[in-house]
């Protein structure tokens, strides 16, 4: 049976040899970040659902060809970003602003609403959480995709350079310009 | 895109933002999405583990996912199978006896054949007992031994190379009362060799023309040699290229006695039932059964005595 102590790794070679609580243990671990990065990336939850079960099918099939060597989040991440280019470059239609607006209201409801959080609480995650997501929205598609790879990926400059088929400054310019965008518009909103 | 980016202290800022954002976020995939992924896992899981099972081999290993060897070996026994096809029917006809059959159906009425003479078959064998098939090899086998008439006397003749003017007339005075007990005496040897096991039985008899060429072609030296090693496609090779079955060597011994010195059974029995004299001494009057009762061989000593010798 799986441990929930065990490295990634372990639980995608249990998986391979046909351990199947190990890949659920996987999942769990790593499904908010996936669906994070295809969510806030393609911004249509469809199409993030979508991409979502062919990352995770991907990696189930190719278990048996994944090797140690490598992270399995740098492995992960990798196969959700080409997934990711790939449904863009085959002209699925971008969101419009109207649906990301009617998503970000969507999300904004769903934090006012939460029994839990107090009144005041429930404000300031409203404007937190609202304008996080229209200033992840505002930043280009490449300074976006390399800083959500490091921030729910946990990658290296190195990693996501890799990943993005870009040179290492490259790479690092991007995160170094979406951080002082979000930053940016994140003042604008205070 | 000219404005310099901030530094690191201030980047930390906005990842907490984040962070504390995405904790916030009830944004989550869709459960259908959930449950599909995981039984599709499943799924994979269980027919991984059921492969792994049944195999119990290293799936490592490149050869495991190869399938080569299989058209491989099935093409080889087709080519085995093939050959054998083509070449088993060249091979069985060099050793179809001069006989035209061993059938066990005419033991009796085949055993004196050999031993008689054209005109006496004809006279006695009622049609229905001797098939046209083998009177023709009867026809064959007495005219082989008229060209070739020799070595039946021999003590007297252990020369196989002499004179043969009068051979007809020895060979119906030597095989006089071989036909007569030869007819019950030979009749198991060649019933024996159309056993189930033996080459003999599944040979084809020869075909006519062949039989028909009379003069021989063959080596004496070679039957005999074939006759002490058991060589018996040799064997046979040389009786159907009308060898004289009873030729001598230097020592007066003949291919049956070779056959007898040397324990070959098989060669024994083949002889016989191609009519090699069971009674045929040597030039010391050893006689074949005489030899093989020394040598405590006994199945050959049941052969010759199957075949009338003394």
């Amino acid at each position: 049976m799986a441990d929930a102590g065990e490295t990634d790794e372990t639980l995608m070679g249990r998986y391979a040899r046909g351990d199947a609580a190990a890949f659920e243990l996987l999942y769990r671990r790593h499904e908010m970040r996936i669906w994070r990065y295809l969510e806030r990336n393609v911004r249509n939850r469809a199409t993030a659902d979508e991409l979502m079960q062919e990352v995770w099918f991907a990696v189930a099939r190719d278990a048996t060809r994944y090797e140690p060597s490598a992270r399995f989040t740098t492995w992960l991440f990798t196969i959700a970003h080409n997934r990711m280019i790939d449904s863009i470059r085959t002209s699925r239609p971008q969101i419009s602003l109207e649906t990301l607006g009617y998503e970000a209201e969507s999300v904004v409801q769903q934090l006012t609403a939460d029994p839990s959080a107090g009144p005041l609480a429930a404000a300031v995650a409203h404007d937190e959480a609202g304008a996080l997501i229209e200033a992840i929205e505002k930043l280009p598609g490449e300074q976006r995709q390399a800083f959500l790879l490091q921030i729910e990926g946990d990658l290296s400059v190195e990693e996501i350079a890799t990943i993005t088929d870009s040179s290492f400054e490259t790479t690092k310019s991007r995160l170094r310009y979406a951080r002082a965008k979000l930053r940016e518009l994140l003042k604008e909103h205070a | 895109m000219n404005e310099v980016p901030p530094d690191q202290d201030q980047l930390d800022d906005v990842d907490d933002h984040y962070r504390r954002a995405s904790t916030l976020d009830p944004s989550r995939p869709s459960e259908s999405v959930r449950r599909a992924v995981l039984v599709h896992a499943t799924k994979l899981a269980a027919e991984r583990a059921t492969k792994k099972h049944s195999t119990k081999i290293d799936s490592t290993r490149p050869s495991v996912h190869q399938t080569w060897w299989r058209p491989a070996i099935f093409g080889t026994l087709a080519a085995a199978a093939l050959a054998g096809l083509l070449i088993t029917p060249q091979f069985l006809a060099h050793r179809a006896p001069p006989m035209a059959a061993f059938s066990p159906a005419t033991p009796a009425a085949r055993a004196p054949v050999i031993e008689r003479s054209r005109d006496t078959i004809a006279d006695e064998q009622p049609p229905s007992a001797v098939s046209a098939e083998v009177q023709s090899a009867a026809k064959h086998r007495v005219s082989a031994r008229n060209v070739v008439p020799k070595a039946i006397d021999g003590y007297t003749r252990p020369n196989e190379n002499g004179p043969a003017a009068d051979a007809p007339a020895a060979i119906a005075a030597q095989n006089a009362p071989a036909a007569s007990s030869g007819a019950k005496a030979i009749a198991p040897r060649t019933a024996r060799i159309n056993s189930p096991d033996s080459a003999i039985s599944a040979a084809p008899p020869p075909a006519p023309a062949m039989l028909q060429a009379g003069r021989p072609t063959g080596s004496p030296t070679a039957l005999r040699r074939a006759a002490e090693i058991g060589d018996i496609p040799g064997l046979q090779t040389s009786l159907y290229e009308h060898v004289d079955i009873n030729a001598r060597d230097a020592s007066g011994r003949t291919a049956l006695m070779l056959a007898t010195l040397h324990g070959q059974i098989a060669a024994v029995d083949t002889l016989l039932a191609y009519g090699a004299d069971p009674n045929a001494a040597d030039a010391r009057g050893t006689t074949p059964l005489q030899a093989a009762l020394a040598a405590d061989q006994r199945a050959i000593v049941a052969a010759l005595t199957h075949a009338g010798a003394r």
